[in-house]
């Protein structure tokens, strides 16, 4: 009984923790750099499709199945996410800053449509199945099998952060905060905002692609509804919760909201009659709708708590 | 290519040009792009829902259609209580939210990012009030006559197309022409100096919030009508009114209402050419070709 | 000729507090009288806050302390466009007029602010004064030249028969031939009986019509004099070759 309760805490983490990566993307693009994305949906499910069509075995029914080893699905899911993040920055990130937001909505209802009817190539609405999964030969022992996961998805994100720890650190990360401070002074000094931005965000979208992947991975099975808007939304809970800024923040976040998600899910289906259940899983959203912008309100800085207000965020650019 | 694609074009334009003139007037006054627009049509058409169905509850003559219409005399009245309580859902929604933010003078991404909070919070409420079957508001059904040419229409869709004309019309005249839309594009330009110069910027906010919800009521019960009401009804009609303000140039009501007539007939035709499956792609491609080739758009002034 | 004291100023601020951000005052603390009838220069080097002060006044920057008055009235609290009606008029630096308006329509907009009935003919006696603006009022303001772009903010501002009128640098960015006419004119418009208040770059050109001259260094009141007192003093030499050490001495 209790080590199936290990199991489930080792599943449950493993899962907060490929959010807790998303997050560390968003917070490329938002927290270091101001720059609002509502299409994460689209970069994960990038990530998640590439690293499963290149990782999976053959198909008769749909194109490729590469058979390559999960690592090079990984990579090839964050890149493919990245090339198209650099598309949609490099497409907006000169014009207005809202143009960027719309822009990557635009693209979450591109791609939703794209996985859902390039049938030959995602599978169209019934997805991929079959996803190697990492340790696969520890399945049959899931206290094994779920610690292995959570140890390599922990190790994932440790290298994550410490690797973004040492990129605000280093010169590429004062720039950038010099930008998100004061753009004309940057300017100034010979430092082209829209360059360091757009690698920025091409950052934020390939690590956003890589979660997409691990997750993938780790479930083993990808469908067109696990990349609604929602997923966009519960991220964006997650770094706000956190405190935008801070990487620590970042991933704490992503383990209280999933966290409150997880239970509040569990609560809904144990407790509301099955004909009412799609009703409370709609004011479930309602709520989180509603608590990000009581957050917005009352508590600019996060939960957590950041050095720097969010309101102040980008007020040195025009628009 | 059956030219009845043209009419389809134009009807789905007309609704998405609608729209699009809310976002651009509520975009260019209160200068942020607002994700929660879309729920103004979803909110206008369940608002009607629920009124005629109440009217029709109390008086079963008024749904009996007027001929040569689907539909009673319930939704014309439900409809016009519709647009005020949907505009006074945007006004309470600046007063608990965007006034307060704005007020504080955060950077224009906390507004976008509150109305993507907002959207999310209004919609599925929506589905948590009336879940997310669809519904209609008749059950009439109507026969297409033929206008010439090949083309088809029913009563209903011509009549929207006619109150589409009217309602741009009369926007664009209010714009152009009375003390207030003069304020608006005052404002619009310059919101200090139009203080400056003695105008109450926060009375033409708070009047382009309810001419923008509004419109956008209007547009959600003529789709609603024409298609059926369900709660991702504005959801989905988001983003080709974001590119039809856009196309349009930003701030420019005949440019909002040509953009969406060339977003509902790029979309009719895409229907034909490549398959229905691919239309919510559409907007995209337009969106993106106007931000590489001229993202001020038709109409717009230069940034 | 020194400022005489008048019970109730035209504009007046008490220990006045602004700036756009809380904890970065740049006004810190004017008490600034302005009588009525007075053309007064506001002088000071580069970033010493003059535009800042009368962007409050104007209620454009926020305020963060003390207190505005126009005619004993407190005025601090209202928004910009109330203080129109309580007789305060303003002419931004920049951006004054509205481009993509007529040059009616933003006539119009001022106007506004009047009873109906009073609109036309207040109108009316705008074109009278600034003929240039009555040759095609159809016409765009965002295509008028230099000079006549100041004529439309002026007239703008004066729609309303202001008591007080402020202009942040009028002459910035005119040919010298312009500015003598805009100085002229404000040497008019404050004969007339409108109190005047001016911040000025070109110190010469506002001193010959200034009836005084406060000079702001540091968001403070460090000097003041009446226009022609001012005109051979070398403190304004010293002010603008910008050493603020050298000032101590002079403080007032």
């Amino acid at each position: 009984m209790s080590l199936d309760l290990v199991a489930y805490g080792a599943f449950f983490l493993t899962m907060a923790l490929t959010y807790a990566v998303m997050c560390l993307g968003l917070n490329i693009q938002w927290g270091q750099t101001g720059l609002f994305n509502v299409g994460i949906a689209a970069f994960v499910a990038i990530g998640a499709y590439v690293s499963a069509i290149l990782t999976t075995p053959d198909t008769p029914d749909r194109l490729g199945g590469f058979d390559l080893p999960i690592a090079v699905g990984w990579l090839g899911g964050a890149c493919a996410a990245g090339v198209a993040a650099w598309f949609v920055g490099a497409l907006t990130i000169r014009l207005r800053s809202d143009y960027l937001a719309i822009a990557t909505f635009g693209v979450a209802v591109t791609v939703q449509l794209c996985v859902l009817n390039l049938q030959p190539l995602t599978g169209g609405p019934f997805g991929i199945g079959f996803i190697p999964r990492p340790f696969n030969s520890l399945a049959g022992d899931p206290l094994a099998f779920g610690l292995a996961n959570l140890a390599l998805m922990a190790a994932l994100v440790l290298v994550l952060y410490l690797a973004l720890q040492h990129l605000a650190k280093s010169p590429w990360g004062r720039v950038l905060r010099a930008i998100r401070e004061d753009e004309v002074a940057a300017q100034a000094l010979g430092k082209r905002p829209i360059r360091f931005r757009l690698q920025a965000f091409t950052i934020g979208g390939a690590i956003m692609g890589l979660a997409g992947a691990a997750q993938g991975h780790f479930i083993g099975f990808i469908a067109p509804d696990n990349y609604l808007p929602i997923l966009t939304f519960q991220v964006w809970a997650m770094l706000i919760v956190g405190g935008s800024g801070n990487n620590r923040g970042a991933i704490l976040g992503a383990i209280i909201v999933w966290g409150i998600w997880a239970l509040s899910a569990a609560a809904v289906s144990a407790f509301v009659p099955p004909e009412q259940q799609a009703r409370a899983a709609a004011l479930q959203i309602v709520m989180i709708g509603v608590g990000l912008c009581l957050i917005l309100l009352l508590r600019p800085r996060g939960l957590v708590g950041e050095r720097r207000s969010m309101l102040s965020l980008g007020r040195g650019r025009k628009s | 290519m059956n030219p009845q694609f043209i009419m389809d074009g134009l009807i789905a334009g007309a609704l998405i040009g609608l729209g699009a003139i809310g976002v651009t007037l509520t975009y260019s006054i209160l200068r942020f792009a607002n994700f929660a627009h879309g729920e103004f049509l979803s909110w206008g058409a369940y608002l009607a829902l629920a009124i005629s169905g109440s009217i029709g509850f109390l008086s079963a003559n008024l749904t009996k259609p007027i001929a040569p219409f689907s539909f009673g005399w319930s939704l014309p009245i439900a409809a016009l209580l519709a647009v005020l309580l949907t505009g006074v859902l945007a006004l309470a929604l600046d007063a608990v939210l965007f006034g307060r933010l704005r007020s504080r003078g955060g950077a224009v991404i906390i507004l976008v990012m509150a109305s993507f909070g907002a959207s999310l919070a209004l919609r599925s409420l929506l589905e948590f009030l009336f879940t997310s079957k669809p519904a209609y508001y008749t059950k009439a059904l109507q026969i297409a006559v033929r206008l010439g040419g090949g083309l088809r229409a029913t009563p209903d869709q011509l009549l929207v197309l006619g109150v589409t004309l009217v309602v741009v019309i009369a926007i664009h005249l209010l714009l152009t022409r009375s003390e207030i839309g003069r304020s608006m594009r005052a404002v619009s330009e310059n919101p200090a100096l139009a203080g400056i110069a003695g105008i109450d910027v926060r009375r033409i906010i708070r009047f382009v919030w309810f001419i923008g919800a509004a419109l956008a009521c209007i547009a959600g019960i003529m789709t609603g009508l024409l298609v059926q009401i369900r709660p991702y009804l504005g959801h989905d009609l988001l983003l080709p009114l974001f590119a039809a303000a856009i196309l349009g140039g930003i701030g420019s009501v005949p440019g909002a209402m040509i953009a969406g007539l060339i977003v509902g007939l790029s979309e009719a035709a895409a229907v034909q050419l490549v398959g229905a499956e691919w239309r919510a792609a559409v907007s995209f491609v337009i969106l993106v070709l106007v931000l590489l080739l001229r993202p001020r758009g038709l109409f717009g002034r230069p940034a | 000729m020194t400022a005489a004291v008048r019970p109730t100023p035209a504009l007046a601020t008490q220990a006045l507090v602004a700036g756009y951000e809380p904890d970065l005052p740049i006004v810190r603390g004017v008490d600034l009288s302005v009588a009525a009838g007075e053309l007064l220069v506001l002088l000071g080097p580069n970033g010493a806050g003059k535009s800042t002060l009368v962007k409050a006044i104007a209620g454009v920057v926020p305020i963060h302390g003390g207190t505005v008055s126009i005619g004993g009235r407190d005025i601090t609290r209202l928004p910009a466009h109330r203080k129109i009606s309580e007789g305060l008029a303003f002419v931004p630096q920049t951006e004054n007029i509205f481009g993509t308006l007529s040059i009616h329509e933003n006539l119009q907009i001022a106007a506004a602010v009047l009873p109906r009935e009073k609109r036309a003919a207040r109108i009316a006696a705008m074109y009278d004064r600034f003929p240039d603006l009555a040759v095609k009022p159809a016409r765009l303001a965002g295509s008028l030249s230099g000079g006549q772009r100041q004529m439309l903010a002026i007239a703008r501002a004066l729609m309303v028969d202001p008591q007080v009128l402020i202009l942040d640098e009028p002459s910035a960015g005119l040919s010298p031939r312009i500015v003598a006419e805009v100085f002229a004119m404000l040497t008019d418009i404050n004969a007339s009986g409108v109190t005047v208040v001016l911040v000025e770059q070109n110190v010469k050109a506002a001193l010959a019509i200034a009836s005084r001259a406060v000079i702001l260094v540091e968001g403070k009141i460090r000097h003041e004099g009446s226009g022609e007192s001012l005109q051979n003093d070398p403190i304004l030499a010293r002010l603008y070759l910008g050493t603020g050490q050298t000032m101590k001495a002079d403080r007032s």
